[in-house]
């Protein structure tokens, strides 16, 4: 029986080699939306909606993600109306004053369970610079040419950031396929150290060597932003330069 | 022999379990949570919930060095084995919790008992509150609001709400403390980053001695007193050791990584 039970462990890590794939792409215009529903369908009002394109023009993820702590799994973090109000989480922002306030005729506005809600707006969005996949917008570039640009605190000033700027040569584990490129610059004008280090990257030198594409498309690592919010996997070519061919 | 196939098939497995990091990430604990320790050593046995103790009420009023030097408590969640007897012979807890201690103008309440009727139970539910529904005296935000505010941690500045004098942490009890003659603190140092293009680490020692004097640290946790004597990397802060023994549970926590880095190379 457990010669059984090992053995198919095995064959599953086979097959799941073997088999993986790319999800379906949404439209450019919900790539990067959510629906949040911890507790709302269970009080009795609509999923929350919320679009990171909206957001992340005029926010760099580690406002929300550091400063505020939103979670980076959707339904994890614990908002809470109470907490909203307390100018936690969205109140922190969605006061009033910043942004629309957490009020009776604004409910609808977030809670309305549409996942592609105000859709008509990102036309506005059509001047930044184009990419082929995710929201069709090329963030990195907008930012570095400044074609936006987001805040990088809220109500606590970081000290000044590390400048780390090394690029990493990420082999690939199929023979194949070119190294990955990964840029600690493109990543630190959105992000901080914290973010990624040590929880999804340990910091010891070339012990993420291990990590695979099917980790990544599983959520993990990469795949913690890329795919759902970030740039999707689907374009290779962003990560691994030398590669020959779009799918 | 069957048994021995299955070791070699899956140690593979397993080894690639024990390599794998997280790869996803962890739930950040809320201001309010940040520094709360849950002792359970004998709570059960002894029909009550855990106890929970958070340190950003205590530490607005005592130095970390009180309780962890003075009074004896270790840095390790669950490591000190305190029993309610001790309490009550006036140790750990019951050093101040005795009921005659005055703090301000109240008098300190008294921790543990043998004998306690069913009214007194609520007291023991102050300290033995994991779990339960116990309206807190203080509460966090309200306790904080006037706080420096801080990105991590509790959200709150502790170094500049002592410089400012927003707090005063008690360093001293009769009859527990020694009175000694301040030492003059070393000056500031910096500590090189072992990655290149890193900023290197300006080490303190006057902000570290307001809380901790020099025993806390030395010599357990950093054995010379000569810089370069203990050897240590970021991974193993990481994992709570060295400068992780408090920067990782309690004091701002390594997520700051300017707040330690901060000298330019150039």
């Amino acid at each position: 029986m457990p010669l059984l039970f090992g053995l198919l462990i095995l064959l599953f890590t086979a097959a799941a080699e073997a088999g993986w794939d790319f999800p379906p792409a949404p439209p450019p215009e919900e790539f990067g939306n959510l629906l949040i529903d911890r507790t709302s369908t269970k009080n009795k009002v609509k999923p929350v909606t919320f679009s990171h394109w909206s957001h992340r023009r005029k926010y760099t993820c580690q406002v929300c993600h550091s400063e505020l702590n939103f979670a980076f799994k959707v339904n994890v973090s614990e908002i809470t109306e109470a907490e909203n109000q307390a100018g936690k989480y969205c109140g922190a922002c969605h006061d009033g004053k910043i942004a629309f306030g957490h009020v009776k005729p604004n409910c609808e506005t977030c809670h309305n369970g549409n996942r592609g809600y105000r859709k008509e707006k990102f036309p506005e969005l059509s001047n930044l610079p184009r990419t082929r996949s995710g929201n069709r917008i090329d963030w990195v570039s907008a930012l570095e040419e400044k074609a936006i640009s987001p805040a990088r605190f809220l109500k606590v000033k970081p000290p000044p950031g590390i400048t780390y700027e090394k690029t990493l040569l990420l082999e690939s584990e199929w023979e194949r396929v070119p190294p990955a490129i990964f840029s600690h610059k493109t990543h630190t004008a959105w992000l901080e150290c914290s973010n990624c280090h040590p929880e999804i990257f340990n910091i010891q030198k070339k012990t993420t060597k291990h990590f695979e594409m099917k980790m990544n498309l599983a959520g993990e690592f990469c795949g913690v932003c890329h795919m759902t919010v970030a740039f999707p996997m689907n374009d290779c070519k962003r990560c691994h330069p030398a590669m020959k061919e779009w799918p | 022999m069957k048994k021995w196939l299955v070791i070699a098939l899956l140690v593979p497995v397993f080894a690639s379990f024990a390599f794998a990091q997280t790869g996803t990430k962890k739930r950040r604990p809320l201001p309010y949570e940040y520094g709360e320790v849950v002792i359970k050593n004998y709570s059960s046995t002894a029909g009550l919930s855990p106890v929970q103790f958070d340190h950003w009420l205590h530490r607005a009023f005592y130095t970390c060095r009180l309780c962890h030097v003075d009074i004896g408590f270790a840095m390790k969640a669950n490591a000190t084995g305190i029993k309610a007897a001790d309490n009550m012979k006036g140790y750990y807890c019951g050093t101040c919790h005795n009921g005659k201690m005055v703090h301000g103008n109240r008098k300190i309440f008294e921790a543990c008992a043998t004998k306690y009727t069913k009214d007194d139970l609520k007291r023991c539910n102050h300290c033995h509150s994991k779990g339960e529904t116990v309206r807190r005296e203080y509460d966090f935000s309200a306790f904080i609001e006037k706080f420096p505010k801080e990105r991590f941690g509790n959200g709150v500045d502790w170094e500049k709400a002592e410089e400012t004098g927003l707090i005063k942490p008690i360093d001293y009890i009769e009859g527990i403390s020694v009175k000694r003659p301040p030492l003059a603190t070393q000056k500031d140092f910096a500590i090189a980053a072992k990655v290149e293009t890193m900023p290197e680490i300006v080490f303190s020692h006057k902000k570290h001695t307001v809380w901790n004097g020099c025993e806390l640290c030395h010599p357990e946790i950093f054995a010379g007193i000569k810089k370069g004597a203990t050897k240590y990397s970021m991974t193993e802060i990481f994992e709570g050791k060295y400068c992780g023994a408090c920067h990782v549970t309690v004091a701002f926590p390594t997520t700051d990584c300017q707040r330690c880095h901060t000298k330019p190379v150039r």
